[in-house]
C-alpha cells in the first residue's frame, strides 16, 4: 500500500514536470508545444550519449539540459511566432508543433537507432526504508526537484517583476506590448525554462526508462494528462498536482488491478475529471474551489 | 483567413460560381461528373497498389471533408475525427466478420452510431469552446486508441483483417473492382454535400456561427443545437470513412491514434480550410506522400514534418489560396484600388425611401393603422440583474414602450443600457422581474425565439462575419423566414425550391442593402469596407426580415457626421412604416430629435421617461447625465 504511494509520487513528480513545462508555454503563448516530449528525449538521449563517451555524468546532464532549451526556443521560433504573427487565434500550431515533434523524434531515430541505450544511474544503489516502503535515491530526487522547481516557478511568477510580465503577456499580448513588454523575448524565455523543466524529468526518468528515441511521446502524453487532470491551462502549478494525482492513479491501478493497468486506467480518470470539471481540478473556479466558496459562503 | 477572392468589380456574384449563368454551371457540372466515374472506372481497372494507394487517399479526402465540415465552417478544430474514424472501422470488422451481416445495412448502424456519439461528444465538449473543444476531441481519440489497444475483442496491436467486399451483381463485373467505385462514389458524395451547404443559405448562417455567434442568434439560429448537430453529421461522416477503409486490409490501433487525428487537419490546412476541394487535395498529397518519396522512412518522416510546418507558416490559405492567386493573377485580376476609389464616391448613395414599403412588417403596418390604441411592443417590469460580482447592475427596471415609437435610452456609461438590451433580447436572463413583447411574457426565451416573434436587434461593434460579403452577411437575417434551411442545405442545388428560394433572398438581401444606400457595396467582402458600411449592413441585416421591433445598440458609434444623418433618415423610414425601435445612445444630438420617448437610467435604475424635452429639462438629467453642475 504505502510502497505504490511512494513510487506513485514519484512518477507523479516525472508527469508534473512535464505537465509545468507544458503548462509554462500555454501560459505565455496559449498553444499546447506537442513537441514537449520531444525536449526531455533529447535531454535523455544527449545526455546517454556524452556519458557512454567517457565525460563525467554532470556534464553531460548539463549539455543535455542545453541542447533541450536550444530545441524549446527552436520551436518557438521555428513552430510557434510566424503562426501567431500570422493570427493569434488561429490553430495552425496544432499541426506545426507536431511537426517539429516530428522531425526532432524522428532525427533521434535516425541518428542513434530506435533501440535503447544505457543511461547512467546516478543514485540508484542507495536506497531508503519508510516503515514498509523502499524509496530509492533516485525516486527521492524526483520528489525534492519536483517540490523545489515547482516552489521557485511559483515564486518567480508571483514574486517578480518578470514573473508579472509573464502574466500580462499572457492576459495580452498587445497590451503588454503597448506597454513596453517585448513578447518575443517573454515567449523564448518561457520556452527555454519549459524546455529546462521538461529535460530534468528526462534526467530523473532516465535511469529507469534508458535512452530511447520515443520516449517523447509517451511522456509528453502522460504530461499533457497531468495538466489536464490539474488544470494546468489556468496555472502551470496545477499541472504538477495533476501529475502527482496521475501517477498515484497509474501506479495504484498497477497494484491494485493489474500490471498492465497503468496503460488505460489513467485516461479512465482524465474523462471522468472532464466531465466532471472540464477546466481540471486544481485551477482556479474548478469544482473544490467553487465547492469551498459555497460551503464557506453558507457557513459565513 | 482568406480575404482574397476573385471578384468582378461590378459587384455581381454573391456567391461562388453564381456568376456563370445556370445552364453552363449544370453543363460544366455534368462534365465533371462524368471526368470523375471515368477516373473512377480507370482506378477500377487498375493493378492493386495503385487502387490501395488512391483508395486509401480517397478514404482520407472524406475524413478531412468531414473535418472541414466543422473546423472550416464552425471553427471548431475536432481532432476526435480519428476516432470516429476507429469506431466505423472496428465496428464494422467485428460485426461483418463474426456477425456476417450485410456490409450495407452496417453502413446505417455505423453512420447512426457515430453520429449519435458525435452528438454526444459534441454536446459535452462544447460546454467549453476554443481551444478546450480541440482538447477534449483530443482525449476522446487518445481513450478510443487505448481501449482498441488493450481490449481483446480489437484484436489488441496486431489488430484485425477487415473484411471483404461484397462483389458486383452478375451482368456487373466488367466495371472492376467494387469496392473502388464504393469508395470513390462516397468521396464525390461527400463532395457534392459540403458543396450544396456552400450553396445554400445556411453556409453564411454557418460562418456567422463560427465569427460572429450573437449575429446568428440574433437572427433565429438556435447555434449550439447546430453546431452540436453538425458535428455529429461530421462524425458520422468519419465513421462512415471507417467503414470504407476497414475494406482495403487491416484495421489496427495505430491508424487512428492522436497523430492520425492531426494528420487530416493537416491535410485540411495544407489544401485550403473552408474550401470545398482544398481538403480532398491535402488528403491526396500527405496520404500519398509517403509512396512518391521513398526514402529512408525516418528521413521521409522529418521531411513530413518539415513540409507540414512550412504549409502552415507560408501558406495559411492552403493550396486552394495559391490557386486562387494564380487564377486571379491568369485572368488579370481588377483594378481593385481604382474600384474602391471609386465606390467611396458612391458611399453615401441616398437611402432608397421606396424600398421601405416592401421591407415593412406586415403586423406593424396593421397596428399602425389601426390607429393609437395602448399598446405596448416591449413591457420590462421589474427587472432586475447581476453579474454575480454581488453588484445589481439594474435594479428594478421599468420600461414600457409604445408601439411606433422610437424609444430613446440613455445614461452614463455603466448605467446599464447595454445589460438591459441584453435582457430585452434575451441574451441575459433577468434575476427578477419579467419582459414582455407585444404583451407576451417571455421568461427564458431565447434571442433566436425573440427573432421569430419580429424582434432584431444591432450590436454597437458589428458582429459580421468579415470574410463574406454584405449580400451574404444580410442573407443570414433571413434565415428564419425561409422553412427547413437546414435540412434542404444537403441537396439544396438540387431542389427547385432551393434555387427559388435562393434567388429570392439574394433578391431581397440586395434590395435591402440599397435601401439603406449601401447598395455600391455588395460586391466587396465585408472585411474590406468602411465601418459606416459595415454599420449599414449589419442595420439591413436587421431590415430586411421586415422585424416589427428592432432595438439598437449605440448605432451612430464612429460615423462620421454626415453618416449619422444618413441613419436618422433610415430610422425615420422605418417609423414612418410602423416600426418600433429602442435606441441606446450618448449622441443626444442625434437621438432626441427622433425620439417619442426618452428613458434615462443612472446605475441601474430609472430616474425618468419623458418627451426629450422633459429629459433635456430634468435637473437631475442635467447633472447627472449632460453633465452640466448646478447653475
Amino acid at each position: 500500500m504505502l510502497q505504490f504511494v511512494v513510487s506513485g509520487v514519484a512518477i507523479g513528480a516525472v508527469y508534473g514536470l512535464i505537465g509545468m513545462a507544458l503548462a509554462i508555454t500555454f501560459y505565455v503563448t496559449r498553444i499546447i508545444n506537442f513537441a514537449q516530449g520531444q525536449m526531455m528525449m533529447t535531454t535523455v538521449m544527449v545526455t546517454a550519449e556524452v556519458c557512454a563517451a567517457g565525460y563525467p555524468t554532470w556534464a553531460a546532464a548539463l549539455l543535455g539540459l542545453g541542447c533541450a532549451c536550444v530545441l524549446g526556443v527552436l520551436s518557438y521560433l521555428i513552430a510557434v511566432r510566424p503562426i501567431l504573427a500570422f493570427n493569434r487565434f488561429s490553430f495552425g500550431w496544432l499541426v506545426s508543433t507536431l511537426g517539429f515533434a516530428v522531425i526532432v523524434q524522428n532525427a533521434a531515430a535516425y541518428i542513434w537507432g530506435p533501440t535503447s541505450q544505457a543511461f547512467p544511474s546516478m543514485f540508484r544503489a542507495t536506497s531508503f526504508h519508510i516503515f514498509s516502503a523502499v524509496m530509492t535515491g533516485q525516486q527521492l530526487l524526483a520528489i525534492v526537484t519536483a517540490v523545489v522547481l515547482t516552489v521557485v516557478f511559483e515564486l518567480v511568477r508571483r514574486g517578480t517583476l518578470f514573473g508579472k510580465i509573464g502574466m500580462a503577456t499572457a492576459a495580452d499580448p498587445e497590451m503588454a506590448t503597448a506597454v513596453g513588454v517585448n513578447t518575443t523575448v517573454v515567449a523564448i524565455i518561457a520556452f527555454a525554462v519549459s524546455a529546462l523543466y521538461a529535460g530534468v524529468a528526462g534526467l530523473l526518468i532516465g535511469p529507469t526508462t534508458f535512452a530511447n528515441p520515443y520516449l517523447g511521446d509517451t511522456f509528453g502524453t502522460f504530461g499533457f494528462i497531468a495538466m489536464m487532470i490539474g488544470g494546468g491551462t489556468e496555472k502551470p502549478i496545477a499541472a504538477m498536482f495533476g501529475g502527482l494525482l496521475l501517477g498515484l492513479c497509474a501506479e495504484g491501478a498497477n497494484a491494485m488491478i493489474n500490471s498492465q493497468a497503468s496503460d488505460w486506467f489513467p485516461f479512465i480518470v482524465l474523462v471522468v475529471v472532464l466531465i466532471v470539471s472540464p477546466r481540471g481540478l486544481f485551477s482556479a473556479g474548478s469544482l473544490f474551489r467553487s465547492r469551498g466558496r459555497v460551503v464557506a459562503a453558507a457557513q459565513g | 483567413m482568406e480575404t482574397e477572392r476573385i471578384e468582378a468589380p461590378r459587384a455581381t456574384p454573391a456567391l461562388a460560381g453564381a456568376g456563370f449563368r445556370p445552364r453552363f454551371r449544370t453543363i460544366g457540372l455534368a462534365l465533371f461528373v462524368a471526368a470523375y466515374l471515368a477516373a473512377t472506372a480507370l482506378v477500377a481497372h487498375s493493378d492493386l497498389g495503385v487502387q490501395s494507394l488512391v483508395l486509401v487517399a480517397a478514404v482520407f479526402g472524406v475524413l478531412a471533408i468531414s473535418l472541414d465540415l466543422v473546423a472550416g465552417m464552425l471553427g471548431l478544430y475536432s481532432l476526435g475525427q480519428g476516432g470516429f474514424f476507429a469506431i466505423g472501422a472496428y465496428f464494422t470488422t467485428i460485426v461483418v466478420n463474426s456477425l456476417g451481416w450485410n456490409v450495407f445495412l452496417v453502413l446505417l448502424i455505423v453512420l447512426l452510431i457515430a453520429g449519435l456519439i458525435g452528438l454526444a461528444v459534441g454536446a459535452m465538449s462544447l460546454r467549453v469552446s476554443g481551444l478546450y473543444f480541440a482538447i477534449t476531441t483530443f482525449i476522446f481519440t487518445l481513450v478510443l486508441t487505448v481501449l482498441a489497444t488493450d481490449l481483446k475483442i480489437t484484436g489488441g496491436l496486431q489488430g484485425l483483417l477487415g473484411p471483404a467486399f461484397p462483389d458486383f451483381p452478375e451482368g456487373l463485373e466488367s466495371l472492376g473492382t467494387p469496392v473502388a467505385w464504393c469508395v470513390m462514389l462516397a468521396l464525390l458524395l461527400c463532395v457534392g454535400f459540403v458543396w450544396s451547404i456552400r450553396q445554400s443559405p445556411l453556409y453564411p448562417v454557418l460562418l456567422a456561427i463560427r465569427d460572429a455567434e450573437r449575429f446568428a442568434e440574433a437572427a433565429g439560429a438556435r447555434t449550439s443545437l447546430i453546431k452540436i448537430g453538425v458535428f455529429g453529421v461530421s462524425a458520422a461522416m468519419a465513421g462512415g470513412a471507417g467503414w470504407l477503409f476497414s475494406f482495403l486490409g487491416v484495421v489496427s490501433p495505430g491508424q487512428f491514434d492522436w497523430a492520425v487525428s492531426l494528420n487530416i487537419l493537416v491535410m485540411v490546412l495544407i489544401g485550403g480550410i473552408n474550401t470545398t476541394v482544398g481538403p480532398v487535395i491535402g488528403a491526396a498529397f500527405v496520404s500519398m506522400f509517403p509512396a512518391l518519396v521513398n526514402i529512408n522512412p525516418w528521413l521521409q518522416e522529418m521531411v513530413y514534418g518539415a513540409l507540414s510546418i512550412l504549409a502552415v507558416t507560408l501558406l495559411p490559405g492552403g493550396v486552394m489560396s495559391l490557386l486562387r492567386r494564380v487564377a486571379a493573377f491568369a485572368w488579370s485580376a481588377p483594378p481593385q484600388a481604382e474600384f474602391a476609389v471609386s465606390a467611396i464616391n458612391r458611399a453615401d448613395a441616398p437611402v432608397e425611401a421606396s424600398l421601405f414599403r416592401k421591407f415593412a412588417s406586415a403586423n406593424a403596418v396593421a397596428a399602425q393603422a389601426r390607429g393609437s390604441e395602448p399598446d405596448y411592443a416591449v413591457e420590462c417590469r421589474g427587472v432586475q440583474f447581476s453579474y454575480g460580482t454581488g453588484l445589481m447592475v439594474l435594479r428594478n427596471v421599468d420600461l414600457a414602450v409604445k408601439r411606433g415609437d422610437i424609444h430613446g435610452l440613455i445614461g452614463p456609461n455603466g448605467s446599464g443600457k447595454s445589460t438591459l438590451a441584453n435582457v430585452i433580447a434575451g441574451r441575459l436572463q433577468p434575476l427578477a422581474g419579467s419582459t414582455l413583447i407585444k404583451g407576451m411574457r417571455l421568461d427564458g426565451a431565447s434571442p433566436s425565439k425573440r427573432a421569430e416573434l419580429g424582434m432584431r436587434r444591432t450590436f454597437q461593434a458589428a458582429e459580421l462575419v468579415r470574410e463574406l460579403t454584405p449580400i451574404q452577411n444580410v442573407m443570414v437575417g433571413l434565415f428564419s423566414l425561409k422553412p427547413r434551411i437546414i435540412q434542404r442545405a444537403a441537396f439544396w442545388p438540387l431542389l427547385r425550391s432551393g434555387r427559388r428560394d435562393m434567388a429570392w433572398m439574394e433578391g431581397r438581401s440586395r434590395e435591402a442593402l440599397e435601401m439603406v444606400g449601401a447598395g455600391a457595396w455588395v460586391g466587396r467582402a465585408v472585411g474590406d469596407v468602411p465601418h459606416g458600411v459595415e454599420q449599414l449592413t449589419q442595420l439591413a441585416s436587421v431590415c430586411v426580415a421586415g422585424p416589427d421591433i428592432i432595438v439598437l445598440d449605440e448605432p451612430a458609434t464612429g460615423l462620421s457626421a454626415r453618416e449619422v444623418d444618413h441613419l436618422a433618415e433610415i430610422l425615420t423610414h422605418l417609423k414612418g412604416h410602423g416600426v418600433t425601435m429602442i435606441i441606446i445612445e450618448h449622441q443626444t444630438r442625434f437621438l432626441f430629435p427622433l425620439c417619442d420617448r426618452v428613458t434615462v437610467l443612472n446605475a441601474g435604475e430609472v430616474i425618468l421617461t419623458g418627451t426629450a424635452e422633459e429629459v433635456r429639462a430634468h435637473p437631475v438629467v442635467r447633472q447627472v447625465y449632460l453633465g452640466e453642475l448646478d447653475e
